[in-house]
């Protein structure tokens, strides 16, 4: 699928866009660009622009896939019993959605978003290392298809939870498991040389005059998150490889018989997963931290504990991972410490909630799209941010863990949390990326529908892991039938939801209300400079950048 | 004023209806240990202070988002900083989680010292039951689930305990001490009864430890909660407290039929029985994997029917029993197993599904090779 | 070397005057606060460790 998207010039038909032959007019405006046409364009690109929007509708596509994934999940447990699947494909269908979800559509939407605004964002003409950065996308498509393949494969795809705990994911697993790996491995490849990328150019291409301390929130969140890629990804990489060896090559890394140990797995893993939860929330706080403070018309409360705030949490980020690891019988000061370092936690990242509360106050607010997920944002990201507190308390946790209560936690930090962000962010760069609005309309049903879906599907999984439901089950006993059967529909709402959101960016991509340069009243960065839609090359002359005092 | 009753009325109103669901089966169970009440105590605490942030976090956030509408002419203000607010709600919060780590630490130890018990039982993990083994008693089964594939399939009204029964329950004695010491022969799994609060990862090659004591004579049902394959679902805890002497007998009439069983061993047994026998212990124990039928699971987990390689030699097929296969899902049954049903399932095996061999296997020879 | 600490400290709680914070950044040198933040980040695991293992006893 071929992407209708050139961004360098307004669309004026669809007419014009089919026949994008050899010299279209974009490329006639910009005199050195000299690029190949057609798919060719897209696959040699190295504009930040072009392989942002790659990045994104990639994301989108998995968005959908890991999402009908989910909606199989949720068909099957709408009632007790065993209706639709068997327990071997269910377990395919939750691992593949968790592992589609965080590394196909979470991270590279993210990575869309960085590629696109980071430049126009510190005043660079592109991104540092632009070839790279060609690479990095490509990889993914490979990395998908290849994990996407093992459903077909003999003995079925990875069904032993996007956690991949040993020895189910070793002398137990498909045979298909050697395959998953390797597409892993080119996942991390690719998410080391984005970080890599957008470390190199925010620490070396920003506009004269802009500091450290002058960078939008998303500059600086997404700065941290790529050192906290570049710092994990290697872990996983490890572990995965240790698998490998563990399944082809006869070593015993976790397996007890041998001299291994499987609790080391997870050890292992966690390191890396929870960095990785951070990974996926941090440009999030970025996003919002852009968002609020335009549509309050007031500058955005404490930028440099905002600043503070999000390094503490990418620090205390390596200092937590065994907590989830509660039950597997760690000595009694380990889950002290791991208690103690995760309710620490708790400090900053209520700090950030503050600081966008206190934002609102005494604002001159207006609710267009954008700010409407943002607002969303704070409140469903606080509800999960409530339920990770409770989850700390490791006492507790021994009656959490593992139930439709932790489903719950995550879901509510990682769909109203990431999800509604990067759709936030979406609606909010859309008239910078197309020179079009929006359409106002179907982004309220869009964000409405969302939010009741959302809601609707996850608040009751609080009650039935309380009531005592293991996660990752295919069947259940008779008293979780009501809290499955409101879940099952609130996932069908939101679900189908979605299409209004492909709807919208259709529209916005076809035509629209004309957004000028500066698309949002109260939008103060350095993307709002540059024309709407942004040319396919902007800042050849770096901007003078001047901060704001008092 | 009418604004600030309103608001006052509706937070009242909202926790009245959340106590009432909590009050109606929404919530943790509170539980027939102190260390069960404890736990559900602390969740208490910890849920009540998350809805006063809540309430006053969000209050702030809806009242400026009302007040301060554009729509409503509101001019925005120029602070963006303020050194003292700053301080104390970061203050504030540690002061909350200082207070909330206080008696979670306290619990915490509790839960942690497992000296002392009067029973020790050693819960072990299967793909996908149970094993149970009264340490020092000689007193061991396997616990499945016993709901039947009907019920799954929709072809049956599902009884009261769907999944949450079992064949054979863990009985344990109230007002005492027990020590669980859990392990697994497989993959990782996790023993988690809600009512007794105890929730512990079963790991291969690895002894956790939990214990309990049981205020209250009952039925008690959990789940296993760590994935663990296929019937990860289907794998269910069942826990019957009796008071003290009712299990003192219950426990004596099981040492009586474990001599029995023991002492099976040393004379000869007749092919009907073997099979008899042998065909209970394939289908509680050995189905699950190679099927009812024998016809497995390929490529993870072989048929056993139409197999004539291993029909071919007995010697291993009764190795692999015993010792299992390193580096493949078939764990080692030599401590699950007593001699007489390994003996069992090995004919059974042998002479099932076609497999016409005509092989006896004698419980003293599989006594024998444990020696 | 007082004021580095004072600032690295001001940072692990958040929460910073901000003249001080302008003054640090034209004035200090980023090397002093790195290393400083690294020691206080070591600190920082070693008390809560210290802290878990006297609570645990």
């Amino acid at each position: 699928m071929a992407p209708k998207l050139p961004p360098q010039q307004p669309l004026q038909t669809p007419a014009e866009q089919g026949n994008d032959g050899a010299a279209t007019a974009g490329h006639v405006n910009e005199g050195y660009h000299h690029g190949p046409s057609g798919l060719m364009r897209w696959l040699l690109t190295t504009n930040h622009k072009e392989i942002g929007t790659l990045y994104l509708i990639f994301s989108l596509s998995m968005f959908f896939i890991g999402g009908i994934f989910a909606l199989v999940v949720r068909a099957e447990l709408f009632q007790p019993g065993l209706q639709l699947v068997q327990p071997e494909f269910f377990n395919q269908m939750t691992t593949m959605h968790g592992l589609i979800m965080v590394f196909g559509a979470v991270m590279p939407g993210f990575v869309g978003l960085a590629n696109w605004m980071i430049p126009l964002q510190v005043g660079a003409p592109d991104m540092a290392l632009p070839r790279l950065n060609n690479f990095s996308f490509w990889l993914l498509p490979v990395a998908f298809t290849l994990l996407l393949s093992t459903l077909l494969m003999p003995g079925g795809g990875p069904n032993f939870g996007w956690t991949f705990y040993a020895p189910l994911s070793t002398t137990y697993a498909p045979p298909s498991t050697t395959f998953f790996i390797l597409s892993l491995h080119i996942a991390g490849i690719s998410s080391i040389l984005g970080a890599i990328n957008i470390i190199a150019t925010i620490l070396n291409m920003r506009a004269p005059g802009m500091r450290m301390m002058d960078m939008p929130l998303f500059v600086w969140t997404w700065l941290i998150t790529a050192f906290l890629l570049i710092a994990v990804m290697p872990v996983l990489a490890g572990v995965i490889t240790m698998m490998l060896m563990d399944i082809n090559f006869g070593t015993s890394f976790f397996n007890a018989a041998g001299g291994g140990d499987p609790v080391m797995f997870q050890h292992i893993f966690w390191f890396f997963g929870h960095p990785e939860v951070y990974i996926m929330i941090l440009p999030a706080f970025g996003i919002v931290s852009a968002i609020i403070p335009t549509f309050a018309r007031k500058r955005l409360f404490g930028y440099a504990s905002m600043v503070y705030a999000t390094s503490s949490i990418a620090i205390l980020s390596f200092l937590v991972w065994a907590h989830h690891m509660f039950a597997v019988g760690l000595p009694l000061v380990a889950e002290l410490f791991f208690m103690y370092t995760t309710m620490l936690i708790a400090v900053p990242t209520g700090v950030k909630v503050f600081n966008w509360i206190a934002t609102l106050f005494q604002g001159s607010i207006s609710f267009e799209t954008p700010m409407l997920f943002a607002l969303a944002f704070v409140v469903l990201f606080t509800i999960g941010g409530f339920s990770g507190l409770m989850l700390a308390i490791a006492p507790a946790d021994f009656q959490y863990h593992d139930t439709y209560f932790v489903v719950a936690h995550f879901h509510y930090v990682l769909v109203p949390g990431a999800v509604f962000a990067i759709m936030a962010a979406v609606y909010y760069w859309l008239p910078k990326w197309t020179g079009h609005y929006p359409n106002e309309r179907l982004g309220r049903w869009h964000f409405w529908t969302s939010v009741i879906g959302v809601n609707l599907t996850f608040f009751p999984m609080h009650f039935s892991g309380l009531a005592g439901m293991p996660r990752r089950i295919p069947d259940y006993a008779l008293q979780f039938a009501d809290f499955n059967m409101a879940s099952s529909i609130g996932a069908l709402l939101f679900g189908t939801s979605q299409l209004l959101f492909v709807l919208m960016i259709i529209k916005c991509v076809r035509g629209g209300e004309k957004a000028p340069a500066k698309a949002w009243e109260g939008a103060e960065d350095l993307e709002w400079t540059v024309p709407s839609p942004a040319p396919l090359h902007t800042f050849d002359t770096p901007p003078q950048f001047h901060h704001r005092e008092g | 004023m009418r604004n600030l009753a309103g608001v006052v009325a509706a937070i009242g109103g909202s926790v009245w209806l959340t106590r009432s669901a909590l009050a109606d089966g929404w919530n943790m169970p509170l539980g027939v240990t102190d260390v069960s009440r404890d736990i559900h105590g602390l969740h208490m605490t910890i849920f009540w202070i998350c809805v006063v942030i809540g309430i006053v976090v969000f209050g702030v956030m809806f009242y400026s988002l009302f007040r301060y509408r554009r729509s409503k002419g509101a001019k925005s203000a120029h602070f963006h900083e303020n050194t003292t607010v700053e301080v104390v709600w970061t203050a504030i919060p540690l002061l909350i989680l200082v207070g909330m780590a206080l008696p979670a630490t306290a619990t915490l130890k509790e839960m942690y010292d497992a000296e002392d018990a009067d029973l020790d039982v050693m819960v072990t993990g299967q793909q996908w039951r149970w094993h149970y083994e009264y340490l020092g008693e000689d007193v061991s089964f396997i616990s499945n689930m016993s709901t039947p594939r009907d019920q799954i399939d929709g072809a049956a009204a599902k009884g009261e305990n769907y999944l949450l029964e079992v064949d054979q329950p863990l009985v344990l004695p109230v007002d005492r001490k027990v020590r669980f010491l859990l392990t697994s022969d497989d993959v990782v799994h996790s023993w988690w009864v809600p009512d007794l609060a105890v929730k512990q990862d079963a790991i291969p090659g690895f002894v956790n430890e939990n214990w309990v004591r049981i205020e209250e004579p009952g039925t008690y049902r959990g789940q296993c909660t760590e994935l663990c394959g296929r019937n990860h679902g289907f794998m269910p805890v069942v826990v019957e407290a009796v008071p003290p002497e009712e299990f003192d007998t219950w426990l004596a009439e099981r040492k009586q039929a474990a001599a029995r069983e023991a002492s099976g061993v040393d004379r000869e047994w007749g092919m009907d029985e073997l099979m008899t026998r042998g065909q209970k212990v394939y289908e509680s124990v050995c189905a699950s994997c190679h099927q009812v039928d024998g016809s497995g699971n390929p490529p993870v987990f072989p048929a056993l029917a139409n197999n004539p390689a291993l029909m071919e030699e007995r010697d291993r097929h009764i190795a692999t029993v015993i010792n299992g296969v390193s580096g493949a899902p078939m764990p080692a049954f030599s401590s699950t197993l007593s001699p007489v049903e390994i003996a069992a399932v090995v004919t059974y095996e042998r002479n099932a599904w076609g497999n016409e061999t005509g092989d006896i296997v004698q419980p003293s020879e599989i006594q024998s090779q444990l020696e | 070397m007082w004021q580095v600490l004072k600032s690295v400290l001001a940072a692990f709680f958040g929460v910073q005057k901000d003249q001080q914070r302008k003054k640090d950044f034209e004035e200090g040198r980023p090397t002093a606060f790195i290393i400083v933040g690294l020691l206080m980040a070591l600190v920082l695991v070693v008390g809560i460790f210290l802290l878990a293992t006297t609570a645990a006893e």
